[in-house]
């Protein structure tokens, strides 16, 4: 799967079938602190991304 | 769409936005705040947490006819950051219909804020929130305000407390945060105080609020960054530990006796209230360019 990074930089982990929250955790990011899409579509951290999905992370950013 | 991981309760968009709705009402109820009738000064910095605040209190206002609003936005006078907030600022407020005020700390102070902190820029942050609260009382007092309400988030809060505790500062730990305005400075109130930042940034994008925002380059300097990065790492791996944070700060003002009394003199420069011979920002800019502003 392709993962987008708040930093605009492109990973691609090879897994497939997996939760959102354990893409986050081979990427050392907190859930806490990301908004993700999946093919352009907000999901929650459990939902499972498939090994052909466009993962993005956005990082929602401090002071308001 | 979302997790909401407090409660395990899983939250599609529309309910997420009816539940953030939902919560900052029934936390400005809880505080009483802002009065009816009321002039309220928006913090509008043109970040995700006062745009989203300016898009609820406008709706507020709308259905209950009985709120003024006027945003007013500080422009500190960060180079490379503070232009594009403004720019969305100007455009939120315009996009609302509700009149905008902007001053900046070299009208208001004599100094740009990258001025104030040459050489200390390990202190920006703390520096700049002196200032900040400093323009943000002397534009609303010139605006007619009788309230100010700002976005701070329930990340912002326990940032907050986790500071306290990490600096020592026992007087702002067993200070009720809930107290209503302490002597001359306007009453605030915090809407989104309850609410996660993860849910304020999500209702921006379910409301189609704001596009991604360049990101304060003092940010690296400050304690908040370490305290935020604690208590998000704690927040994971413990759900709710933002909420209890901030739940037991207040229930421990609230438990010591009397709690701590607010300032009771007044600054000699300005006039604002101060617990010392000059309040803390008229102490920062003493000896600089300042051009002090009398409220009385």
């Amino acid at each position: 799967m392709r993962v987008e990074l708040p930093d605009g930089s492109v990973r691609t982990l090879d897994a497939d079938g997996i939760p959102v929250e354990e893409v986050l955790a081979r990427l050392g990011v907190n859930p806490v602190e990301v908004i993700v899409t999946r093919n352009g579509s907000l999901v929650p951290e459990d939902a499972v991304a498939a090994g052909d999905d466009e993962i993005r992370l956005v990082r929602i950013s401090h002071g308001g | 769409m979302y997790l909401q991981r407090a409660t395990g309760r899983h939250l599609c968009a529309g309910h997420l936005a009816e539940e953030v709705e939902g919560r900052v009402r029934e936390t400005m109820a809880a505080d009483g705040m802002p009065p009816r009738g009321s002039r309220v000064a928006v913090a509008l910095s043109g970040g995700k947490d006062s745009t989203v605040l300016l898009s609820l209190l406008h709706g507020i206002a709308r259905e209950s006819g009985g709120l003024d609003l006027v945003a007013i936005t500080v422009d500190e006078g960060i180079a490379g950051y503070r232009e594009e907030t403004l720019r969305a600022a100007t455009a939120t407020a315009a996009r609302f219909g509700v009149p905008h005020r902007t001053g900046s700390f070299a009208d208001l102070f004599g100094e740009t804020l990258d001025r104030v902190v040459e050489g200390q820029e390990h202190r920006a942050c703390s520096l700049c929130g002196v200032l900040r609260r400093k323009a943000l009382t002397i534009l609303a007092r010139d605006e007619g305000a009788d309230c100010i309400a700002t976005g701070h988030n329930l990340d912002d809060e326990a940032q907050s407390v986790l500071m306290n505790w990490l600096r020592g500062d026992q007087d702002r730990l067993l200070r009720d945060p809930l107290q209503p305005g302490q002597g001359g400075f306007l009453p605030r109130f915090k809407p989104l105080r309850e609410i996660p930042e993860k849910e304020v940034a999500l209702y921006g994008v379910i409301a189609g609020l704001f596009s991604p925002m360049p990101e304060c380059p003092y940010r690296h300097t400050a304690l908040r960054g370490e305290a935020r990065a604690m208590l998000n790492a704690m927040e994971q791996r413990f759900p709710g530990t933002l909420e209890r944070v901030v739940q037991g700060q207040r229930t421990l003002a609230r438990g010591a006796a009397g709690g701590i009394p607010a300032p009771v003199g007044s600054c000699a420069r300005c006039g604002d209230p101060a617990s010392d011979h000059l309040c803390q920002a008229c102490r920062l800019l003493d000896g600089r360019s300042f051009r002090p502003v009398r409220h009385r």
